[in-house]
């Protein structure tokens, strides 16, 4: 059931690909200024879900509520002016500057020619000098690293100035560095810009570090929902993993997900 | 100021092909013959009496090849640029997607079985061409990678458009229509008319221009469906808008002076080489790049010692060399 503070309602969607099942009856919601975490296994429906959320997908059944409104008959555009989305990974053929790739994110903005003018490449650098990432602007985006090109992406997505973020993965292919620094930089944007920001992680410790809310995934179905502090324990863990897990804690009280048969 | 540079260099490079074009051949009219027709035509001055065989020269024969060879080599490139950008591949041509080889099997049907004249030829070269890219996309858009699909539907209908093209040669009255399906295929501008000039021009400007109205688009759809979606952009009504325009502009370069192979595969793929992925500036750098270069392959090829040959063989002998170069580079360049 939606409530009055809740930006996003996902309400009992399903979505199966060639008759196989991949979601089921997934219902949620998350509130504006939140950070919510996917939770899952390898095939557990997280992307899917994300996609099915941004309309990528057509889901078989169910409804997607941003701010009370059932986006079901919106147009592309509607879509991206209300959500962008970062993509796990993004491999282009072509010879894009970082400048001309987050350009693009604000295509929905910028009328029919889809062109823009001088203030949107003044509004693009601004946003390139936040995340201290100015120095790319003309370089090509094939030629960045790992960590850059998500950067480029998170800046193309801030960039579209939707109110909510779709992150697949971030840090998936990110060294343990960068994976914080990607992490404490959505986090931050997220407070500052009065974001939502719904992101699917394949690691525990992150998510139970950065999220706060949480959405747990098995075999396309929600086994645990909530709030981090309230779902983000051994036992609901082990039941999305399958495997035993323990929670430990360092001298500062953080808290460390580990499998339990290490010592 | 690189691209600016760019771009005057080869519209001056244009320009320079163009009196190339129109001062040399066979009949060789100087610099300052060409300055007084153009300027006698311009100001309504009546023409001397030593002016007027150049004048019949320049403006029947030609002028209207010179202003087909530009308007087909911008078609053939801009085409290029097109499905290139669609199917997300450097190195994909409309004949990938059974242009080419519609347009074929179209003029040899109306060559074998209905009129020879060029009107017919044409619109039947043209018809069959829409008909290939129709086909391949109503069997290439299904399927989630639905780019895969379409470039293995294109090699599908391009092959069966090749077969159905060879039992019309097989057909063929050998010593009427046989040639005149050969000289076809390996097309040339040497029969080219004002009224195939005018009914080119108003089809390219205006394909080339909705393309061009619709260039932030193909950006967006060179990056992946999904990511154009995300954006905004309505990835199947995109794709039949540069497809279908795309064809429009080829099929209306090729119905006039039959196929000319390689130009929009290579002058694209260079475009993007020298002025980047942008479409902005990629489209209207493609179209001046692939005029000069027919318009220079199509002189070349008329001037030749022993006459005049097919100009496909020699884009042919010109393109395959290149894009194996341009591929070479091109993976030494992913090795470092």
């Amino acid at each position: 059931m939606m409530q009055n503070n809740d930006i996003l309602a996902v309400e009992d969607i399903c979505f199966s690909y060639r008759e196989k099942r991949i979601l089921n009856d997934i219902t949620f919601s998350v509130k504006a200024g939140e950070i919510c975490g996917l939770l899952g296994p390898n095939g557990s429906g997280k992307t899917t879900l994300l996609k099915c959320i941004n309309r990528i997908l057509e889901n078989e059944s169910g409804s997607i509520r941003i701010k009370g409104r059932n986006i079901a008959g919106f147009s592309r555009e509607d879509i991206a002016r209300l959500m962008a989305s970062v993509p796990q990974e993004l491999n282009i053929v072509f010879a894009f500057t970082v400048m001309q790739i987050i350009l693009m994110g604000g295509t929905s903005r910028f009328g029919f020619s889809g062109i823009p003018v001088k203030r949107d490449y003044s509004n693009a650098m601004e946003i390139l000098e936040e995340l201290c990432i100015e120095h790319l602007a003309e370089r090509r985006y094939n030629e960045l690293s790992g960590g850059e090109k998500q950067m480029v992406l998170i800046a193309r997505a801030l960039f579209q100035k939707t109110d909510i973020l779709l992150l697949d993965e971030p840090i998936s292919h990110l060294d343990f560095k960068r994976q914080h620094t990607i992490m404490e930089l959505i986090k931050k944007i997220t407070r500052d810009r009065g974001l939502t920001t719904l992101i699917t992680l394949h690691d525990p410790n992150a998510a139970g570090r950065y999220c706060d809310r949480l959405i747990m995934l098995n075999r396309g179905c929600i086994v645990h929902q909530g709030l981090r502090d309230k779902v983000f324990h051994a036992e609901s863990l082990e039941a999305i993993y399958d495997m035993r897990i323990k929670i430990e804690y360092t001298d500062r009280g953080t808290e460390y997900v580990l499998p339990d048969y290490i010592q | 100021m690189k691209q600016n540079t760019a771009f005057v260099t080869i519209i001056i490079l244009l320009l320079l092909c163009v009196i190339f074009a129109l001062t040399t051949g066979q009949y060789h009219i100087r610099l300052e013959t060409l300055w007084d027709v153009i300027s006698c035509k311009i100001t309504g001055r009546p023409l001397s009496h030593e002016l007027a065989i150049p004048s019949m020269i320049l403006w029947s024969v030609r002028m209207p090849r010179v202003l087909m060879a530009i308007l087909t080599g911008a078609a053939l490139a801009v085409g290029g640029v097109v499905f290139q950008g669609i199917m997300r591949n450097p190195l994909v041509s409309p004949s990938f997607l059974g242009i080419t080889h519609g347009a074929v099997f179209g003029a040899s049907l109306a060559i074998i079985f209905f009129s020879k004249t060029a009107l017919s030829i044409e619109s039947f070269a043209f018809s069959w061409a829409i008909a290939a890219v129709l086909l391949v996309y109503l069997i290439g858009n299904r399927g989630i990678n639905t780019m895969t699909t379409l470039v293995i539907a294109g090699v599908i209908v391009s092959t069966f458009f090749q077969a159905a093209g060879s039992v019309l040669k097989y057909l063929a009255d050998p010593y009427e229509e046989l040639p005149a399906i050969t000289f076809w295929m390996l097309g040339g501008l040497n029969n080219v008319l004002w009224i195939n000039v005018i009914r080119a021009f108003v089809i390219i400007s205006i394909g080339i221009l909705v393309i061009y109205i619709f260039r932030s688009r193909l950006n967006l759809m060179a990056l992946g469906d999904e990511e154009a979606m995300s954006m905004g952009i309505n990835v199947k009504s995109s794709r039949i808008i540069f497809m279908l325009f795309g064809t429009l502009i080829v099929a209306a370069g090729s119905s006039s002076c039959g196929i000319i192979m390689f130009v929009d595969l290579i002058v694209a793929h260079i475009s993007r080489m020298i002025i980047g992925p942008d479409h902005t500036r990629l489209i209207p750098f493609a179209a001046i790049l692939g005029a000069a270069f027919l318009l220079i392959t199509d002189t070349i090829v008329r001037i030749m010692p022993g006459g005049e040959i097919p100009i496909s063989i020699f884009t042919s002998f010109l393109g395959a060399p290149l894009l194996g170069y341009l591929l070479i580079k091109q993976a030494n360049q992913w090795k470092a």
